[in-house]
Formats: C-alpha cells, sequence, structure tokens
C-alpha cells in the first residue's frame, strides 16, 4: 500500500514533462516574460529620467525594484495557470482518469509544483539576460545583490505557486479559483506595498489619517506576516540590503517551509475533497 | 441716521467685549502629574527630554550611562505638536524613594540617586558629551569651575590691560602731537613700531560641565525591563510604573558620507553603506563629509530622542556619531589614482542670476572677513568623459591606509540609451516566435 504522500516519481517526472513542455510550446510563457520586462521598462525608464532630472542619485540597487515588478507579474501568471490547469483537468474529468493509474495526489500536486518552478527557471534566464543586457547599456550596475535577489526569487515564486495549488484544492470551479486567488494576492500585495510605502515615507511627511493607516497596516502586515508570500520577500530583501547571510539563509528556509506546509495541505484537502469536488 | 450709528455703536462694543472675554484669552489645562525626567545617552551625547503619563514605555541604549528621575509637575497638552509639554518652571518637585528595576515581574534591584554630571568637551552646543558619576562627576565640575574663574580672572586682567593700553595710547597720542609740533618728521612704519599694542582678550572655557544632579543612574544589557518608584514609607508611587527597552545598535561603526552636490548645495544626500553608488547624469561637483555612523531601530531611536515621538519598528536609521577627520578622500578611475583630496572650507556667496544663484567658494579667512564658512568637505570633481563612465572613491588615513568600508562607486549612466529598454523587453517575444516556428516546421 502506498503511503499518502509517496511519489511515483516516474509518473510525476511524465507529468511534468507533460505540462512543462506544452506551456514553453506555447505563447503565454513567453508574452507574460514580455509584459512584465516591458513594466520593468518603463520603471527603469523614469528612474533614469529621474538621475537625468537631478544630475545625482544615491541608490544600493536601482534594478531590484524592476525585478520586483517583473517578479510579480510572472508569480501571477504561474499561480494562474496552475490553478486553470487543476481546475480544467476537474472540469474535464482527466484527473479522474488520472487517478485510475499510478498518479496519487502528492504526486499529481508535486508534477504541478515542479512544473511551474521549471518554467520560473525559463523566466529567470529572461531576466538575467535583460538585466545584464539593461546594465550594459545604462551602466546601472548588476551588482551582487541583484543576483541574490533573483536567487531569492525563486524561493518566492515556490511560496506562491504553492499558495495557488492550494487555493485550487479548495475551490472546484475553475472561475471561483482564480477569482480568490487574484483576489487574495493582489490584497497581500496591496498591504505589502502600501505598508512599505508609508513606512518609507518620513514622519513629518504624514499627516495623522496617514499615520493611522501607517499603524493599521503595520499590524495588518504583523498578523498576515507568516501567511502573505510576499512578506517572506520582503524579509530576504532586508537580509540582502544589510548583507546578513543568516538571515538570508532563514528567509530562504521559512519560504521552503511555507511551501511545504502549503503543498502538505493541498494534499491532504485534495484526498479529502476527492477528484470531483 | 443717529439710530444707525448708535446700533454700529452697540454691535461694535459687544464685538469688542467678546473678544475681550476670558474665554479666548484661556490658556491650556494644567494637570498635575508623575513623569520622568530624562538624560539618555544618543550614541554621541546626552539627550534631555521626559516621559508623560500618556507613553508606557521609556526607549535607551543598552550599556550605558543614562540617568532618569522621577518628578511631579503640571503638563499641558499643545495642539500644535499634538504633544505634551512639561512645565518644569512652574512646578518641578522631586519624588523621593528608591527605583525597582524589574524583568518578568520580578525585581532584580533597587537603585539610589547617584550624582552625577554631564561633560560636554567641545562645549555646550557641540554634540558629543559623557556622562561621570560619583567622585569624577565632582572632580569634572571642580574642573569646570576652576577654569570659570583662571577665566574671569583673565578677563579681568584683560580690562585692566584694555584701561593700562588705553591710558598709554592716550599719552602715546599726545606725545606725538607734541613732537610734531615741535618739528619732528614721523614716518608711519615708526610711529607703528612705537604705537603701545592692544591686548588680545582671552580664549573662553571650550568644555563645559553640568552642575552636579542625583539621578537613578541605568546602565542595562539589552532586553525588556519594568520600572517603579518605592516611596520611602515602601508604597509603591502611583503611576511610577514604565516599561523599559535597553536596545542596541544593529550595525556600528561604519563608514557613512554626507553628500553635497554642487548643483543644489542645500539638498544634501547621504550613502551611508558600500552597496549604496551614486549615479550621476552629467559633469557635477560632490562635497563629502565622511562620518563614523551606527544604525538603530527607527521607533527606539525616535522614542529615545522624545518618548512622544512616532516611529516604525520595520524601519532603521543611521546616525552620524562622530566626523572623520584628518583623512584624504582618494578619488580613482579603473583603479589609476587621480587625485588625493584634502578637507577644506567652503562658502556659499549667494549670485543674481538665471542659474543656481549661488557659487561656491573656497573659504579663505583673508578674503571672507567676518565670515563663516557655508560648510566644509572633500570636494571632488567628476565627468563623465574623464572618468570614462565610472569612478571610486575612498578614505586615507597616512600613507596609503585605507580605511575599510569607506569604499564608494560614481557610475555614469548612459541616458541617450533610454529607448533601447523598450527593445530589450522584446526579446522573450523572439525566443516565443523561435520556438512556434520550429513547432509549426516539426509538426509539418
Amino acid at each position: 500500500m502506498r503511503s499518502r504522500f509517496s511519489f511515483a516519481s516516474r509518473t510525476t517526472r511524465a507529468l511534468v514533462r507533460r505540462d512543462f513542455l506544452s506551456t514553453l510550446k506555447g505563447w503565454g510563457l513567453y508574452l507574460a516574460a514580455f509584459i512584465s520586462l516591458l513594466a520593468s521598462s518603463f520603471i527603469l525608464k523614469s528612474h533614469l529620467g529621474a538621475i537625468k532630472e537631478n544630475n545625482i542619485l544615491i541608490s544600493s540597487d536601482p534594478l531590484n525594484y524592476p525585478l520586483f515588478i517583473s517578479l510579480v507579474i510572472v508569480s501571477f501568471y504561474l499561480a494562474i495557470i496552475s490553478v486553470i490547469s487543476i481546475s480544467r483537468e476537474k472540469d474535464q474529468g482527466t484527473l479522474e482518469v488520472l487517478f485510475y493509474g499510478p498518479v496519487n495526489c502528492s504526486s499529481y500536486l508535486a508534477a504541478k509544483y515542479i512544473k511551474d518552478m521549471l518554467l520560473y527557471l525559463v523566466m529567470v534566464s529572461f531576466f538575467v539576460i535583460y538585466f545584464a543586457a539593461v546594465s550594459g547599456f545604462t551602466n546601472l550596475a548588476f551588482s551582487w545583490s541583484l543576483v541574490k535577489a533573483i536567487f531569492l526569487s525563486i524561493f518566492l515564486v515556490s511560496c506562491i505557486v504553492s499558495f495557488g495549488l492550494f487555493i485550487s484544492s479548495l475551490t472546484s470551479r475553475m472561475r471561483t479559483s482564480i477569482i480568490w486567488l487574484v483576489g487574495i494576492l493582489l490584497a497581500f500585495l496591496a498591504i505589502q506595498i502600501f505598508h512599505t510605502m508609508l513606512v518609507n515615507l518620513e514622519e513629518e511627511a504624514l499627516s495623522s489619517s496617514l499615520l493611522y493607516l501607517r499603524k493599521t497596516l503595520e499590524m495588518v502586515s504583523q498578523g498576515t506576516g507568516w501567511i502573505n508570500p510576499f512578506s517572506y520577500l520582503n524579509r530576504g530583501m532586508q537580509s540582502i540590503a544589510i548583507g546578513s547571510v543568516g538571515l538570508y539563509g532563514m528567509s530562504i528556509l521559512y519560504s521552503l517551509v511555507y511551501s511545504l506546509i502549503l503543498l502538505i495541505l493541498s494534499v491532504l484537502i485534495l484526498e479529502a475533497k476527492g477528484v470531483r469536488g | 441716521m443717529k439710530k444707525f450709528s448708535l446700533f454700529l455703536t452697540l454691535i461694535l462694543a459687544l464685538l469688542l467685549g467678546h473678544l475681550a472675554s476670558p474665554s479666548l484669552a484661556q490658556g491650556p489645562a494644567l494637570r498635575e502629574q508623575l513623569v520622568y525626567s530624562l538624560n539618555l545617552f544618543d550614541g554621541k551625547g546626552y539627550t534631555k527630554g521626559f516621559c508623560p503619563r500618556s507613553e508606557d514605555t521609556i526607549y535607551l541604549i543598552a550599556n550605558e550611562n543614562n540617568a532618569v528621575s522621577a518628578r511631579t509637575t503640571l503638563v499641558y497638552f499643545w495642539p500644535i505638536t499634538a504633544k505634551y509639554v512639561a512645565g518644569f518652571k512652574t512646578l518641578n518637585e522631586e519624588i523621593e524613594g528608591t527605583l525597582e528595576l524589574m524583568k518578568d515581574g520580578k525585581v532584580m534591584g533597587s537603585l539610589e540617586k547617584e550624582e552625577n554630571v554631564i561633560y560636554y568637551p567641545e562645549g555646550f552646543f557641540a554634540e558629543n558629551s559623557r556622562m561621570y558619576l560619583g567622585e569624577e562627576a565632582h572632580s569634572f565640575f571642580q574642573k569646570y569651575e576652576k577654569a570659570t574663574e583662571d577665566y574671569y580672572e583673565r578677563i579681568n586682567e584683560y580690562y585692566e590691560k584694555m584701561r593700562e593700553y588705553r591710558d598709554r595710547f592716550n599719552e602715546f597720542l599726545e606725545s606725538l602731537s607734541k613732537r610734531r609740533e615741535a618739528g619732528e618728521e614721523l614716518s608711519r612704519a615708526q610711529i607703528e613700531a612705537e604705537m603701545p599694542r592692544q591686548p588680545s582678550p582671552p580664549e573662553g572655557v571650550r568644555f563645559y560641565t553640568t552642575p552636579v544632579t542625583k539621578d537613578y543612574i541605568l546602565n542595562l544589557p539589552q532586553g525588556v525591563y519594568q520600572i517603579r518608584i518605592r516611596a520611602r514609607d515602601g508604597t509603591i508611587v502611583q503611576d511610577s510604573q514604565k516599561n523599559l527597552v535597553a536596545f542596541v545598535q544593529r550595525r556600528g561603526g561604519t563608514i557613512g558620507y554626507e553628500i553635497t552636490p554642487g548643483n543644489r548645495w542645500t539638498m544634501k544626500e547621504s550613502s551611508n553603506e558600500p552597496s549604496k553608488r551614486i549615479y550621476a547624469a552629467g559633469e557635477n561637483t560632490l562635497y563629502l563629509r565622511p562620518f563614523r555612523q551606527d544604525e538603530y531601530n527607527d521607533l527606539y531611536y525616535r522614542k529615545l530622542l522624545d518618548p512622544q515621538n512616532e516611529g516604525t519598528s520595520e524601519r532603521w536609521m543611521w546616525v552620524h556619531i562622530t566626523p572623520i577627520e584628518n583623512v584624504l578622500v582618494v578619488l580613482l578611475s579603473k583603479g589609476k589614482l587621480l587625485e588625493r583630496i584634502k578637507r577644506a572650507p567652503y562658502y556659499v556667496k549667494q549670485i543674481p542670476g538665471p542659474e543656481l544663484g549661488y557659487e561656491i567658494l573656497e573659504y579663505k579667512e583673508e578674503e571672507f572677513a567676518g565670515q563663516s564658512p557655508s560648510f566644509e568637505g572633500h570636494k571632488l570633481e567628476v565627468s563623465s568623459v574623464s572618468g570614462k563612465g565610472n569612478y571610486e572613491f575612498r578614505l586615507e588615513k597616512g600613507e596609503g591606509k585605507v580605511l575599510k568600508g569607506s569604499e564608494r562607486g560614481i557610475l555614469f549612466v548612459r541616458k541617450e540609451n533610454t529607448n533601447l529598454l523598450y527593445l530589450i523587453s522584446i526579446f522573450p517575444l523572439v525566443v516565443g516566435s523561435v520556438v512556434f516556428i520550429r513547432r509549426r516546421r516539426s509538426t509539418s
């Protein structure tokens, strides 16, 4: 008898190969990469405009923020395609057929997770080429901390992908899954961005209502700190900023634990609900 | 018409009466409160403040002497700053007793008040100061008193010498006019040589020491504690319990720069870490002031400066501790030494015109008599042409001894290539097209 979390490695590999190649041969991946890099280009152009206007700008890693924007777009894309593929396979009965064979919940979800991570590694290669070219053309530094940030992004994407899998295991319909996933991720992202923005503003520049909003967001952010996948990236970026190897390693470890917990929960929920659930 | 003017007078009288009514002249409501008077170490010197009843926590730097004392005073709310203000001049009653220090609800010890002074080696208005306790406190205060007494003695001597000088000068003028009347011809050099010399005033006392006071001295390792005052009769003084956070720096002793760009000298920038590069777009002059600095949590440090300040625990701030002097800024391009730059004073001269509206000139005492320099710094002139894109600079003390962590890079951005950014972002689509074409070919 197979255990609940046993992986039929050959089956998993076959599922990964099938899904990975089908996504790689489609236009979606390239379009998502293009949109994310276009957004980065827009930000970088305004950044260079600011340097031109002020004649001087002091910054540690001007490429980190555009990377973050690209990363958010790409991770949304990866989470959505995972949700779509699971929901579609549920709707069309493919999942049921697969489960009659040597596929179980854990190998199925592991395959989806690995496929998304492999797709993200393709994206990483796009990012590296893009940012190296940007650095060459504009002289904005392609620094060691950017390399560290790109490496860290793999673990953030791991969190978001596993979060997407978790949501799709909870819901049965494709539309509901996408609405829940996008809604929750956007809410988390909004909390993260507005909180970071308000934290970085000087106290003197904030009106009393903004100060209350900052305090509220601080509390919300603390409350959702271990659930919000974007806060894992934030922790990692802070460790890069202060050059702490220990904290950097810890943030990677936290992301892995987060992903693992969500994957285990997804397996348990999928098993409890059944393939038609 | 008469009726109308009577009505107008009545209205005016009512209005004036209302304006003069005591309700408008009312001051803020004063409330008697127990507050903690604070004299806390801020990394470079001591900051005075107070912790009102509204604040339940006092923040201080760990492993440093900090003075606190409980006092009864009048407190009022000042709406303009939205903070409580203490009227120590009206009421400043010391609370007698011992300060109990607790951790996790357990009493760690009781503190009695200790004599202390704050010593300002560069004068009262300088930022650096130290605290001395007990015998040392007395000796520092005596040293200051002695220096002040000596200064007053020198001042008296100076006044005496000035009086003598004025007498001698008058005598000299009289003798000069007599000699001229007698037909003696005197050259300017001869007059100057014979003229009595004016005495120079004595130099003031450069350092300052506060009078000896008695406070509870807290020198605690990092952690969260509670404090309260136990009165002489053994009871706990009402409202005296406060939390106490002793914190440390996250990073310390590193080198930071305050950078004054020549094209906007009032808007200073800072580069606090070697990873912070300076991106420039064109020719510019930068004036650098290096500092030793420590990094503290924003919330803790702001609350240390004033317990009523807001702050955010997720932010960190660099505090400039001491300026680094007697060093050279070494400018390099691609590892090649370009220049060693000394620190110099500069004067900002306002000039009319459509350009910047000012000119930064090297300060020379003889050229700017009666004026003091606007700022001091190491002047770096950089342009994208001479540096071919990149510069580096660092600090050197002595012959070639580089100060660790002082390295910074200056990069010149290539703004002419900004439109190419959009072009680069297309390349995933190019890759996608290649994949698509190959797939079409393989299927056909």
